[in-house]
């Protein structure tokens, strides 16, 4: 099971991304609730090569399985996007999708 | 017959080298700005993120359901024309005000949509508000904002 998933598409210049992350984004006070420890993606970046193309560091407050949206330029089609999460836990997940 | 002057010549082409490597990389504001994170309201995240700004309120578009039935799974969409540095998104309705911080790439576009978890409107008066605020490449903010109500909250789940 994929731990993203990803679109993106090129049209006249720009790069339109929507990708999908599957997290439990666990806020504090839900994870006080379920006995457990709180979990949440803190920091999402995404790359083209080693260009940086998005770079957002978020809270607990983004929704479980948080969906996102972004557009950049600079890219083409056939070249990989690069997706990378961080949680609080300090777990790291990747993925990479051509570019449309 | 120059022999010496040709080991000169390697030698200059090493140092012409430009350092043509981006200078833009990734900002973990979470580090950076910690006290941003456990800021309560609005007004403190901004300081705790930029200090003491008058923002104009121009140029940033913030689009959210005006009520929004799944308060787990908010739309929000934060867009702006103005080159960016750095754009924040906060709100009041959640126990922390600050939801994410955008670090943006030159020739970024501010263009962004996430899905949030707010809490119901009812538990705050009825004034949910969501904030973003853009800090532009010129040295100046910028602020846009939206009413919304949330139905059911999205924080407890």
């Amino acid at each position: 099971m994929a731990n993203m998933k990803i679109k993106a598409k090129e049209k006249d210049g720009i790069v339109k991304v929507k990708a999908l992350l599957k997290h439990p984004m666990l806020t504090y006070d839900q994870a006080k609730k379920k006995g457990v420890e709180a979990n949440f993606i803190t920091h999402i970046t995404a790359k083209v090569g080693d260009t940086i193309v998005y770079d957002v560091s978020t809270s607990q407050f983004l929704s479980k399985n948080p969906q996102i949206k972004f557009k950049f330029k600079g890219a083409k089609k056939g070249d990989e996007l690069t997706i990378t999460w961080v949680d609080l836990s300090g777990k790291t997940v990747s993925e990479s999708k051509k570019i449309k | 017959m120059n022999r010496r002057n040709f080991m000169g010549f390697g030698v200059l082409a090493m140092a012409a080298l430009p350092a043509a490597l981006s200078a833009f990389s990734s900002i973990d504001f979470r580090q950076t700005k910690p006290d941003a994170w456990k800021a309560k309201t609005v007004d403190d995240a901004i300081k705790a993120l930029y200090g003491d700004i008058k923002p104009e309120e121009k140029g940033v578009t913030v689009k959210a359901p005006k009520v929004a039935s799944n308060g787990g799974a908010v739309p929000v969409t934060i867009k702006s024309d103005i080159p960016a540095k750095t754009v924040a998104l906060l709100q009041n309705m959640d126990p922390e005000s600050a939801v994410a911080v955008f670090n943006v790439p030159e020739n970024g576009i501010v263009d962004y949509f996430l899905k949030i978890k707010l809490k119901a409107t009812d538990e705050n008066g009825g004034n949910g508000e969501i904030t973003a605020i853009l800090e532009g490449t010129d040295g100046k903010f910028y602020k846009g904002k939206v009413a919304l109500n949330v139905a059911k909250g999205g924080c407890e789940g």
